[in-house]
């Protein structure tokens, strides 16, 4: 189990490698969206956005109105954002679940993975 | 000249998941029904049959998927099992001589190559979700997307022969065919009513996510029980005469003619081709000259026990070294034999076709065991469905269209021939190419039949 500390710090590493790929950041092109994290075990939630190509900070709290809820255990959050695990691994064994519309649950799920494999 | 018998409601050619699913909703209606199958079994692509051991063993469709509410449901009124496919342990990847393990859906060791599948894969998606899947030529550059194959457009947006690679076992998986067959808009549309090229290719939450512990050829028995006897196997159809009023349908052996209101022509339309039209039809050749069937021999090994399982690995392979291009661990639930399953399709399949059955089971043998470990070599049984070499369905497991198909003759698909209804898989607006597509194309030929001829009442339960 990971703290929420451990998370944002986590992510926090994912966020500057991922605003530093040029790649991703293609991926991101008109692509404004508020993404939850919603962690099963330690029952946090967490706030994302991207906005212009770029990942802001993570908040904790959610706000009313979201684009995409991901959920999965506060540990697969933080071994995903330090780039020690596939995304994609727990994606397709429905660890990680991703509710959203069909376009932006596919846009995410490939921008996770393209962050995970260009690191 | 053969005397008609008497007049019926209802004829349904072909007894696959699809004709069957249609003559029961139809005879549920009031409809007098009579089905005709030329081959001596029913269901078509959905067949099951027994291992030396007595387990199921799936010779054509066998896997359902999250979203598959008609296919899930039939299955679930038929009481067997369903069980997950089994995922766990990583997949390995061979690739000109090299063994690689990866986990997840897209093998990782070049992830460059990965980064650009992943990218590819996104576009179709997301262009995909524009093309309207009951009417892809209404789609504003559908000309253009039906004017490319997938192999220039690979071309254009893949740029290392790796991830070509990938993606060519992805499409030979899904379609039994290759890029350069593929029209884009067909691709496109195919990928929008299966949900999507993940939704396509993976396990857990996709389309190969639950299997059935009976097979999918009980699937077909489930429905055909509810008949009581109305269908006749052994009688291929030779000839169709039609007019507004009904048809009277020749059968192959058959001493009277079928005399029906209504027809419903459940086959894939390059199999329909096969039956003669009075007065003849032009639209439906055009259809069928821009489609070819899939090409896909499908190989069982079984063991002792998964071996695979001990060394952590799931039986997921994905190999592009031109033989067998994907697996899966096919054992029993309980797991206690082992059973992979695989398939040698599109132009993998071409270049084996032609060695002996004893060099094909070596090549794949030494596959497997490269991937899985020697004791793969030495399988109990040993088993191939040669799905182009079955008369009556002439490959698998879809029919998929060139380009010009969709925009020339798309609408033929699914538009009745005066009283000929058209079904089968290839006609489904989601899940083509499924057990759940040929679920849905026979629920909706029975509706418009239904609808039609005033019958009281449509589909109930499973």
């Amino acid at each position: 189990m990971a703290s929420t500390d451990e998370i944002i710090e986590a992510y926090g590493e994912w966020q500057s490698r991922s605003n530093a790929n040029d790649r991703l950041r293609k991926m991101l092109r008109g692509w404004d969206r508020v993404v939850i994290i919603e962690t099963t075990d330690t029952r946090e939630r967490l706030t994302i956005a991207v906005v212009d190509q770029t990942l802001s900070d993570i908040v904790v709290g959610a706000p009313e109105v979201v684009d995409l809820v991901v959920t999965g255990t506060s540990e697969d959050f933080c071994d995903m954002f330090w780039g020690d695990l596939n995304p994609s691994e727990k994606y397709i064994s429905g660890e990680i679940v991703i509710h959203g519309a069909q376009a932006d649950v596919m846009r995410l799920d490939a921008m996770s993975m393209v962050a995970f494999l260009d690191q | 000249m053969h005397v008609p018998e008497q007049l019926r409601d209802v004829v349904v050619i072909g007894a696959g998941l699809a004709g069957l699913r249609a003559a029961v909703d139809l005879e549920r209606a009031g409809g007098d029904v009579l089905v005709l199958e030329a081959r001596n079994r029913i269901g078509g692509r959905a067949w099951s049959g027994k291992a030396e051991d007595g387990s199921t063993i799936d010779f054509g469709g066998q896997w359902l998927g999250p979203d598959q509410t008609r296919a899930l449901a039939l299955a679930e009124a038929t009481g067997m099992e369903i069980f997950p496919t089994w995922v766990a342990g990583v997949n390995v990847e061979l690739r000109a001589g090299e063994r690689l393990e990866y986990s997840g859906l897209i093998p990782t060791a070049d992830p460059d190559a990965s980064v650009e599948v992943v990218t590819a894969m996104l576009d179709l998606d997301l262009l995909g979700l524009d093309v309207p899947v009951g009417a892809p030529w209404e789609h504003e550059d559908a000309a253009l997307l039906d004017s490319e194959t997938m192999a220039t457009w690979l071309d254009r947006n893949l740029a290392s022969p790796v991830s070509r690679g990938i993606v060519e076992v992805a499409l030979q998986a899904v379609f039994g065919t290759n890029s350069d067959e593929l029209s884009v808009l067909f691709v496109l549309a195919y990928l929008h009513g299966g949900g999507g090229f993940t939704n396509l290719t993976r396990t857990t939450g996709g389309a190969q996510e639950r299997r059935m512990g009976a097979g999918a050829g009980a699937l077909a028995v489930h429905l055909a029980k509810k008949l009581h006897g109305r269908i006749e196997l052994d009688s291929p159809v030779e000839r169709i005469e039609w007019d507004a009023d009904g048809v009277t349908v020749h059968v192959m052996g058959r001493s009277a003619p079928v005399a029906a209101r209504r027809a419903v022509l459940a086959l894939s339309p390059i199999l329909a081709e096969r039956i003669a039209f009075d007065p003849e039809v032009p639209q439906r050749h055009a259809l069928a000259a821009g489609m070819s069937m899939g090409r896909v021999r499908k190989v069982h090994a079984r063991y002792a026990r998964p071996f695979w399982r001990e060394r952590g690995l799931s039986g997921q392979l994905i190999s592009t070294n031109g033989s067998i291009s994907s697996t899966f661990d096919n054992s029993p639930s309980d797991g206690a034999t082992g059973a992979l399953v695989g398939f040698i399709a599109g132009r993998d399949y071409d270049s084996t076709a032609g060695l002996t059955d004893d060099a094909r089971r070596d090549l794949v043998l030494d596959e497997l065991a490269c991937a899985f470990g020697p004791e793969a070599r030495l399988p109990m049984e040993y088993h191939e469905v040669d799905w182009p070499a079955e008369e009556w369905t002439g490959g698998g497991p879809v029919a998929v269209m060139r380009p010009g198909a969709l925009t020339g003759a798309g609408d033929a698909l699914r538009r009745p021939i005066g009283p000929v209804h058209l079904a089968g898989t290839e006609t489904a607006l989601e899940w083509c190419g499924y057990l759940e597509g040929a679920l849905e194309s026979g629920e909706r030929a029975a509706a418009e039949v239904i609808a039609s001829l005033g019958l009281t009442n449509g589909r109930g339960e499973a």
